[in-house]
């Protein structure tokens, strides 16, 4: 029964390795992009702010799928070549990054009025009281559900496969094509993803766990 | 980058007979996904601990792989065991399993929610536990739900155009196959994008309208 399985485990784990470097740098990408985002949307002149609120909007309301057809098709047409890879871990890293941004804006804003207020009290203002004060709290608030948007950010990497991209879905279409054995193949790609999340969902409640001993 | 406006109103036949397909996996999904929901919330709440770990390491599973995979893995499986779903059966049951697990997580936060002293005097009034749960908690946590039950629900909107890798022809399918035919590839996309958000739109408002009905007065 499992022979198939264990027979293209080589396989598998090539692709394996490939998601994980695409999550991982689009993860990377994406977490940038959501601080801009959150730090434009707070402190941005009205126009940035608009633009943040556009692109909050559209990344939440059109599908992941849909945004890398559009790369894919579309992109060809304006002579901007970026590449199969570059191309989807920029769209998932955009799509991400909205939720990111919400991320970091909702910690940014829960730092308590007193800290600021506090560092305002001792001479601090700007750059200073953001670098030293607000910063460093604010991430330890925003690391659980940072961790959260990883998660759904490596599920949503198996979309690159319908585009046509080599990771461990696809590499799971391509030996069931060969062995007509979907559940033992398909069952080994869920448990590589089940393996990648099941850590970062640990991770995540371990650093929770940790946030709130500080509260 | 001009658009052909033309274009799109000849096409948008085509894009409205993909929309009543997602919109109707998209309730069903919802509905169905809502109704088990409860079944796993149920079970991960049972005194039974056998039970309460069965339900956990159901959800932990579906959350934490990705629905594409569930949706290949019920479509070609069924196919193997000689019982073939159609792309449709395949996808809606791989949503269901999947957005269950999250429902069961957003009614149990609701269910948390609900203050230990209504159980309490639920069970002094000399109501069952199951009575105390049907007629006093429940009402009161779902209510409570309907903010993250809108969110789960977009998502799951935007999931459904993932059946159109499993053969399914709804909106982004019949996209994919305008563009293929015709390499209009702006306005196609342009158009699809629109459409998604639209229906978005209207979800969510309608959900918040519901949101502020239900809302319990303080």
């Amino acid at each position: 029964m499992l022979n198939v399985l264990l027979a293209n485990l080589p396989l598998l784990l090539k692709g394996a390795v490939v998601t994980l470097y695409l999550s991982a740098a689009s993860a990377a990408l994406a977490a940038v992009i959501g601080v801009a985002v959150a730090l434009l949307q707070l402190y941005g002149d009205p126009v940035t702010r608009a633009a943040a609120h556009v692109y909050l909007y559209v990344m939440r309301g059109v599908p992941l799928l849909v945004l890398l057809f559009a790369m894919y098709y579309m992109l060809p047409y304006t002579g901007i070549d970026v590449g199969a890879t570059a191309g989807g871990i920029i769209v998932i890293a955009l799509y991400f990054g909205a939720f990111m941004a919400e991320v970091f804006r909702a910690a940014i804003l829960s730092v308590p009025r007193g800290q600021w207020d506090a560092a305002r009290a001792l001479g601090m203002y700007g750059r200073l009281l953001m670098l030293i004060v607000v910063v460093p709290q604010a991430l330890r608030i925003a690391g659980p559900p940072f961790v959260n948007t990883c998660i759904m950010l490596v599920k949503g990497t198996s979309l690159v496969s319908i585009v046509g991209l080599w990771e461990v879905t696809m590499a799971g279409r391509q030996i069931v094509e060969r062995t007509l054995a979907p559940f033992q193949v398909f069952g080994g790609v869920a448990a590589v993803y089940f393996v990648i999340c099941y850590c970062l969902s640990r991770y995540g409640r371990w650093l929770e766990k940790r946030v709130s001993y500080v509260h | 980058m001009k658009l052909d406006f033309n274009f799109i109103l000849r096409n948008l036949p085509t894009f409205l007979e993909g929309a009543v397909v997602t919109l109707e996996l998209s309730a069903l999904a919802i509905l169905c996904s809502l109704v088990w929901g409860l079944v796993v919330v149920t079970a991960r709440t049972a005194p039974s601990r056998a039970l309460a770990l069965a339900a956990t390491g159901y959800i932990e599973l579906v959350r934490n792989t990705p629905v594409l995979v569930q949706m290949l893995f019920i479509y070609f499986g069924s196919a193997v065991l000689g019982a073939p779903l159609s792309g449709f059966a395949a996808g809606l049951l791989a949503m269901t399993l999947q957005n269950g697990g999250y429902m069961a997580e957003i009614y149990r936060a609701g269910i948390e929610a609900v203050s230990q002293r209504q159980v309490e005097a639920g069970m002094a009034l000399g109501m069952r536990r199951h009575e105390v749960m049907s007629i006093v908690v429940l009402p009161q946590a779902i209510r409570k739900v309907v903010p993250p039950f809108t969110n789960q629900a977009i998502v799951m909107i935007k999931d459904t155009s993932l059946v159109s890798s499993i053969s399914v022809a709804e909106m982004t399918f019949h996209a994919k196959l305008l563009t293929d035919r015709t390499a209009a590839a702006y306005e196609v996309f342009l158009t699809l994008a629109a459409l998604y958000l639209a229906i978005n739109a209207i979800v969510s408002a309608a959900l918040r309208l519901l949101e502020r009905r239900v809302a319990i007065p303080t």
